[in-house]
């Protein structure tokens, strides 16, 4: 006979019927536990395959480790002694129970922080450094060949290839087009093409004002925004998808909101820096604003929408613009007014474009 | 003694309390939000083993033996291999609208939403072959030998065949698929069967189905008093009349349409439970409407008036009023009851067992 130290009732199923063994527990003196029942053979288990499965209100469950559904369960209260023979409770998952529950909180805050941090940084890093032939690959398989639905006329590409020659500096221009779309919004595409919708053409009121926004979006494609935005929307969406709550969601998207101004805002200077160079007025792009702010009712940057909206208050871009021209210095005209009318003319006169039913 | 405090008339009880569970709870969120969420699976689990040690099922307390590794690598399973390609999926929808090939592009949704609907009807039977094959009670479980791609169809079909006849085979339809879904299920040597028929809720359903006719039409009569109310209102804006008509309009139509429509599932409920069995055992679900109503009204003002935070005591809530109105009738011969055979994987128990959605 055991002390009563070691001993304590208890009951058990063996995983093979539902049946309830109803004796009691005790430790044999060395690595196992015997259970008898009155009018069975004992059972000894081994001690170190037993392995804690839950506390209720009285009770602790365990299971063996090499038998499924072996279940025992003994009183909460235990003899100290058969306590300490037993395997350890298990309460937030094995890391956190092994190094406690305020350290453990503290040390995934701080790896998820650095892991926000870096997704919605490295981008930034990434985005230049994919090889632009790669990003046109990937943005012709996304975009496709936009065929018809660009507006053509010989006279307007003509304009077109002018105006792009102007405040492009590099030698492999990019793609730009004119898309038959009647909104007031200009694109940078993944692969490095730029689209200004027809809409902003008729908008425009001195070809000036087309360089300015046409320089904005070439700007997009040199500093390798594009990418940079694709990589980033895609660190978020499998960021996102580890969190599954709109709360954390929302942080990341205002986090990512803040870069793609940092973004208009690199492309403004680009567009600012060429215009300066091919010695075309900043005053066109700047008046561009200016009339958007009007239309907007103000100073007040939630009332603008379509592409104005992601970019910088139109107040202060339109004072950036008008900053940037040299005081009393006479600009010669971008275009002609002949090149400027074949461009607002492109879509009517293209008989076999398409519509753009896209949006 | 272990259940003192709970009812042992019934064949099922639950003896949790909510100051037991808040602990758990707010760790959980804790944990879940410092992890940007990857904690949310063992929180699940440590969720489900407090509410599982405190149910009684005649005389032994049920067991989750579910782990939250396990619900982790489910998930991770299942974003790979469906999530990855519904993302190329929507890729290449996005090309081909781009390219205005809008028929091939339409051809697509189609057959996104067409599977989207197959997967919902699989996660819907894995999640509860799932619980049942984690679910101890006595040393033994359940689960099911059949792993769900029929019902996955089954789903598909009834589901879009319920709305054809201008939904009125909605009833049918719920309560074909309940039915199939159990009688595939199993605890220990058992079988479950289910037999409910839709001709029992199908009046419930009627009302929830005309009610928009009737209240229309009684709201029409209301609106001949409107001269009334304007005389009333006189020397007010006449737009005033007009916004309180609608508001009051929008509040009894969906107050209204909402209380039918939880008459209806309430009926659905205690039909599908109450057609139920297992080995020798009836079960019945005793919830009435006004239970229900009470439990719906309970979560808003909990999550209301807590701004959001009583959102982690809802299924603490949801489970205890699923235990305290399950009832079961009839004998168990405890020496019959072995242990389940049906087919489980030692590790995370296959695919989309943990794409577990639907109520707890």
């Amino acid at each position: 006979m055991t002390e009563p130290s070691f001993r304590t009732p208890a009951h058990w199923y063996d995983g093979k019927t539902a049946i309830r063994r109803e004796g009691l527990a005790v430790w044999d003196g060395a690595g196992g536990l015997r259970l008898e029942e009155e009018g069975e053979p004992p059972v000894t288990v081994d001690l170190a395959r037993l392995r804690y499965q839950e506390t209720r209100r009285h009770e602790i469950v365990y299971s063996a480790a090499d038998e499924a559904d072996f279940r025992l369960v003994m009183p909460a209260d235990m003899p100290p002694g058969l306590a300490a023979k037993m395997p350890a409770k298990a309460e937030y998952g094995s890391w956190i129970d092994r190094i406690g529950l305020g350290r453990a909180a503290v040390g995934f805050a701080v790896v998820s922080a650095a892991a926000v941090a870096l997704f919605v940084t490295l981008p930034e890093w990434l985005g230049p450094m994919v090889p632009q032939t790669w990003e046109r690959r990937m943005g012709d398989a996304m975009v496709g060949d936009l065929g018809n639905r660009l507006c053509h006329t010989p006279a307007g590409d003509a304009a077109l290839a002018k105006l792009l020659n102007e405040v492009d500096p590099a030698r492999d221009k990019v793609r730009a087009g004119i898309a038959n779309i009647d909104m007031v919004n200009a694109v940078a595409l993944p692969g490095g093409q730029v689209l200004l919708f027809d809409g902003l053409v008729q908008e425009a009121e001195s070809p000036e004002e087309l360089a300015g926004i046409l320089a904005h979006e070439v700007g997009h494609v040199r500093e390798r925004h594009v990418m940079t935005a694709m990589l980033r929307q895609f660190g978020l969406s499998i960021l996102s998808s580890g969190i599954g709550s709109n709360v954390g969601g929302g942080i990341i998207t205002a986090a990512s909101l803040s870069y793609s101004r940092d973004a208009e805002a690199e492309a403004d200077v680009f567009a600012r820096t060429q215009l300066a160079r091919s010695d075309i007025s900043p005053t066109g792009a700047a008046r561009f604003f200016e009339r958007k702010l009007e239309e907007a009712g103000g100073e007040s940057e939630n009332a603008v929408t379509g592409w104005i909206a992601t970019h910088p208050a139109s107040g202060n871009r339109a004072r950036a613009f008008r900053e940037s021209a040299v005081e009393g210095k006479t600009y010669p005209p971008v275009l002609t007014d002949a090149e400027f009318e074949a461009l607002k003319t492109m879509c009517e006169e293209d008989d076999d474009v398409e519509d753009f039913d896209l949006f | 003694m272990e259940y003192q405090d709970t009812d042992t008339d019934s064949a099922f009880g639950f003896d949790g309390t909510w100051k037991e569970f808040a602990p758990i709870a707010f760790t959980n969120l804790l944990l879940t939000i410092v992890t940007l969420g990857i904690y949310r699976f063992w929180a699940t689990a440590r969720e489900r083993r407090y509410l599982w040690s405190r149910s009684r099922f005649v005389d032994e307390r049920l067991e989750w033996a579910g782990t939250g590794m396990e619900l982790f690598i489910g998930f991770l399973l299942v974003t790979l291999l469906f999530g990855l390609p519904f993302v190329l999926i929507n890729f290449a929808l996005q090309a081909l609208a781009m390219r205005g090939e809008q028929a091939w592009a339409g051809a697509l949704t189609l057959v996104l939403l067409l599977g989207g609907l197959y997967l919902v009807g699989l996660a819907r039977y894995r999640a509860l072959r799932y619980r049942l094959s984690r679910t101890r009670w006595r040393g033994i479980r359940g689960g099911s030998n059949d792993p769900g791609f029929k019902f996955g169809f089954s789903y598909l079909w009834k589901t879009i065949a319920a709305y054809i006849p201008l939904g009125l085979l909605v009833p049918w339809s719920m309560t074909s698929l309940w039915n199939q879904k159990w009688r595939e299920m199993s605890f220990g040597p058992y079988k479950f069967d289910a037999h409910a028929e839709a001709g029992p809720v199908f009046a419930r359903y009627l009302l929830f189905y005309l009610a928009p006719v009737v209240i229309f039409a009684f709201l029409g009569l209301l609106g001949s008093f409107a001269p009334t109310l304007n005389a009333m209102l006189e020397g007010q804006d006449p737009t005033i009349g007009l916004v309180i008509g609608l508001l009051l309009f929008l509040f009894i139509f969906y107050g209204i349409l909402g209380i039918i429509a939880v008459a209806f599932y309430s009926a659905f409920y205690r039909e599908a439970v109450g057609s139920t069995t297992w080995g020798h055992l009836q079960f019945s679900f005793g919830a009435s409407t006004m239970d229900w109503i009470k439990l719906i009204i309970g979560d808003a003002a909990l999550v209301v008036f807590t701004l959001g935070i009583g959102w982690i005591f809802l299924s603490y809530r949801h489970w205890k009023f699923f235990m305290i109105h399950l009832e079961a009738g009839g004998e168990i011969l405890l020496d019959e009851l072995t242990q389940s055979t049906t087919a489980t994987a030692k590790h995370g128990e296959g695919l989309l067992e943990s794409f577990d959605i639907g109520a707890i």
